[in-house]
């Protein structure tokens, strides 16, 4: 079968499950008697097996099928789950994420096999399997048995009883369950239509017709969907909830349907799917429970495990398979709730009707003084408002996906470095644009680093300083109006700003006698100067010097900025504030000598109306004096070299626009209002202004340039 | 869309836009041209590139708009009736606007008709002049259209 359609699908999900394996193997590691963790474990890796399989990425099955072993031993209290255990699993699911970047690279797994691994999650299955020996039950043997046997099998394809090897989700799997409990029979039926067939489609239909007497469907390969479309070679299976005891009358009724040319069928039950899944070849169900059981146990696994860290020669092999590529699949996809789908229906058909009506007064005598004109204009105002707010929901994403592969990272760090950390994380439904979410996760991962790394102290000093010996880095994030904020905060070490200051003074950044009359603020900047690392040696955690530069480059890129604020032995707080959104601004329109330029709203503090006499100099500079604050004056017509008015009025419009902790107030001549503008592009050969960051068309068709705040400062 | 029209007129000939701009005739492979607009208000982009006049709305999109005259060095433009707005669609900068005093015709050159001798020509855009076409008795400057926008960024 193509599966190259299920590629998509099938990246999504891998990423979705490797994550809650992450997650629960994390608890696991707290908890390990916790058997809803381990069942939650199982599930997971039960599903990377399954889904591993139809796609026929063989040595991804093969791993994940090996852990699912050690997980189905754990969940039988056969095997204890220790730090090694944990360690060995997480060094695993590294492997699998590989196999998927080399997925989405080529749409291949690539070549690694990862046999170390596999030796080791078989080492542990030894070790499990004496006591199992000990209790001699052949009924907890029973899986493992048989999925070796699967195993030793899944190379060949076998045409029979493809019902048996359904990709079966949780989903249908709890129906199964639910259709034996209140009595009901499950039978599973591949049909094979003639080849000849014109109509697959139809007779599909036919046939879920004929079964839809007898008892429900509750499964189909391909999905429903799938096969409405035709997408699906010349068989199909379905998987019948019924009550009746006897299958043949179900089996007459699809055969009588015309160009079918044969069926396989039987009685399933849900632990068919449950233990042996998709790539189960075996033709009845019933004859392998009682199989080789002896078959069992120590086989594959002489040899102990020698490898500790097997993880640098799978990445190397996996970029080398990863150069022969085929052709990458990274698609970008969302997945959008049906809701927020629904609700862009409707608004968009509201868009439809508002048209209309427009087009029949537009007909009417009376044109377009027509009261009813304007109620539709306000009517389509309101609608376009609507639009514009369903489609950014849908392109809105929580920032979970990106944030919670941080708690494995700080773990990870942890045991590298030798300080006891723990990742405390809130707000992870925090939602933004999907642009933006996809572009965080590096800087992000980089704030954190820099927290366990440089940040935390070693439990001595911490004992010392007289705080818990356990360090603590937060993670906030929440939305504060039109911005985004993430904090990255820990209760380490804090900026040692004189030792900063040393070194600005050394790299020759700044002479001694200046940098004694810097602010704080300005000489913790200095850290987000390109190679300006503060590491004493270079560990390969951070410490390179190509560091916070990027990361603040990285968030202005989309908009953004970074601020830190730290106390020298009681922490830092990093605090990265984003857009909500990119395309689609509020904005103030105002006017600087006949030219019109847009500011974002939300950048936007007050509007003062400031009589020149109280302009005062500090430093030769313009500055007002506001409720307690100092704000530097910006001329907008001098910045931007326009024409020069003849003459100054006696007051003047000053807009406070604020970006981080910095206030400056934009003197323009006139305020136009407020506005939705979208965001245009300058094109290519004038993208890089620093004053000007995009442009916007205005209702009259003229364009009006949008104003870069945060190049005030 | 070039080779189309090549194939309805005699074999290896170009199709040229003849622009004034000054006294001067210059000719612009039609194959880069987008589009031909009437002079409309541009606006100007502070701290740009001097010979770059602004942009403009082109049906809904912003495009940069070039001062064809200031980068040659010649006089500022005088909007006038006649005067249009050639917008180039460039593989490395996308779409740019050059203002020329007026488009006059379309004329086909074949490579007999075209002297590509002109390097030794001491004129500021010789850069981007990549030809001189012979159509009958007139002269005509070729611009090397992918170096107009292209020679901006080095300046």
């Amino acid at each position: 079968m193509d599966v190259s359609q299920y590629l998509d699908v099938f990246i999504d999900e891998t990423s979705e499950h490797i994550q809650s394996l992450s997650d629960n193997i994390m608890e696991l590691e707290k908890e390990p008697e916790n058997k809803d963790v381990v069942n939650e474990i199982f599930r997971a890796a039960h599903s990377l097996k399954g889904m591993a399989g139809t796609m026929g990425f063989k040595r991804m099955q093969h791993l994940t099928h090996d852990m699912e072993d050690v997980f189905s031993e754990v969940r039988n209290d056969n095997i204890k789950v220790n730090g090694n255990m944990i360690d060995l699993l997480f060094n695993c699911l590294d492997a699998i994420e590989n196999y998927l970047e080399n997925v989405k690279a080529t749409s291949d797994e690539g070549t690694e096999e990862n046999e170390a691994l596999i030796k080791q999650l078989n080492a542990f299955l030894e070790g499990g399997d004496g006591s199992v020996d000990a209790e001699s039950s052949d009924s907890e043997e029973a899986p493992a048995a048989e999925d070796k046997k699967e195993e030793a099998s899944s190379g060949e394809e076998s045409g029979e009883a493809e019902y048996l090897s359904m990709p079966v989700d949780d989903g249908i799997r709890e129906k199964m369950k639910e259709a034996v409990e209140s009595g009901q029979n499950l039978y599973g039926v591949t049909v094979h239509i003639d080849k000849e067939c014109l109509l697959k489609a139809a007779r599909a239909f036919l046939v879920f017709k004929a079964v839809e007497d007898f008892g429900e469907i509750i499964a189909y390969n391909p999905s429903s969907q799938d096969i409405e479309d035709e997408n699906f070679e010349f068989t199909f299976s379905i998987i019948i909830a019924a009550e009746t005891n006897d299958l043949d009358p179900v089996i007459k009724a699809i055969e009588a349907v015309s160009e079918i040319e044969s069926t396989d069928s039987g009685k399933v039950t849900p632990e068919d799917y449950e233990e042996k899944k998709e790539e189960a070849e075996e033709k009845e169900p019933e004859q392998e429970a009682s199989s080789a059981p002896a078959t069992a146990a120590p086989a594959p696994s002489a040899a102990p495990a020698a490898k500790e860290s097997p993880k640098a020669a799978p990445a190397a092999a996996n970029n080398a398979a990863a150069s022969k590529t085929n052709k990458p699949v990274a698609t970008r996809t969302v997945r959008v709730d049906i809701e927020k789908l629904d609700s862009l229906m409707n608004q968009v058909s509201e868009l439809i009707i508002a048209k209309n009506s427009l087009v029949s007064i537009s007909a009417t005598d009376q044109g377009v003084n027509n009261q009813s004109f304007h109620e539709q204009i306000e009517y389509l105002e309101r609608i376009t408002t609507g639009l514009h707010e369903s489609v950014m929901k849908v392109r809105m994403v929580p920032i979970e996906n990106t944030v919670n592969k941080f708690p494995r990272m700080i773990r990870d760090l942890s045991r590298k470095l030798g300080k006891p950390m723990e990742l405390y994380m809130s707000g992870e439904d925090t939602e933004l644009d999907r642009t933006v979410v996809d572009q965080i996760g590096d800087p992000l991962q980089h704030l954190l680093r820099n927290s366990a790394d440089h940040g935390i102290e070693s439990p001595e000093v911490r004992k010392e300083r007289g705080k818990p010996e356990q360090g603590s880095i937060f993670l906030t994030a929440f939305q504060e109006g039109n911005n985004v904020i993430i904090q990255v905060r820990d209760d380490g070490n804090g900026i040692d700003i004189d030792k900063v200051k040393q070194k600005a003074v050394e790299r020759g950044i700044v002479t001694p006698e200046e940098a004694e009359n810097l602010s704080k603020k300005e000489i913790i900047n200095f850290l987000f100067m390109p190679s300006f690392s503060m590491a004493k040696e270079i560990t390969d955690i951070s410490g390179r010097g190509v560091g916070l530069d990027v990361v603040k480059s990285n968030i202005e890129a989309l908009g953004g900025d970074v601020e830190v604020k730290s106390e020298f032995g009681q922490g830092s707080t990093f605090t990265v504030r984003l857009p909500l959104t990119l395309a689609i601004i509020q904005a103030l329109m105002v006017e600087v000598s006949d030219e019109k330029y847009a500011i974002a709203l939300g950048s936007i503090q007050t509007i003062e109306n400031v009589p020149v006499s109280e302009i005062k100099y500090v430093q030769a500079k313009e500055v007002i004096h506001l409720r307690g604050l100092v704000i530097p004056l910006i001329r907008l017509g001098q910045l931007l070299d326009c024409e020069e008015k003849d003459e100054e009025p006696d007051n003047l419009i000053v807009v406070i626009v604020k970006a981080g902790d910095n206030y400056a107030g934009i003197v323009v001549d006139n305020l136009i209002g407020q506005m939705e503008v979208v965001i245009k592009s300058l094109g290519k050969v004038l993208e890089n202004n620093k004053f000007i960051s995009g442009a916007t068309i205005l209702g009259d068709g003229e364009v009006a340039l949008i104003i870069d705040v945060n190049a005030m400062f | 869309m070039s080779s189309y029209e090549l194939s309805t007129t005699e074999e290896e000939k170009r199709q040229y836009i003849v622009v004034k701009i000054g006294s001067e005739q210059y000719g612009l492979d039609i194959s880069n041209v987008d589009n031909i607009v009437r002079m409309q208000k541009i606006t100007r982009v502070p701290k740009s590139p001097e010979h770059y006049r602004g942009v403009i709305n082109l049906r809904g999109e912003v495009v940069p708009v070039m001062s064809i005259r200031r980068k040659m060095g010649l006089s500022d433009d005088v909007f006038t009736n006649a005067s249009r707005i050639i917008i180039l669609k460039l593989e490395a900068q996308g779409s740019v606007g050059i203002v020329v005093d007026e488009v006059k015709e379309v004329v086909s050159l074949g490579s007999d008709d075209i002297d590509r001798n002109v390097q030794n020509t001491n004129r500021e855009d010789s850069n981007f002049i990549n030809g001189i076409g012979k159509n009958g008795e007139e002269l005509i400057s070729l611009f090397d259209v992918d170096k107009i926008a292209d020679e901006v960024e080095a300046a």
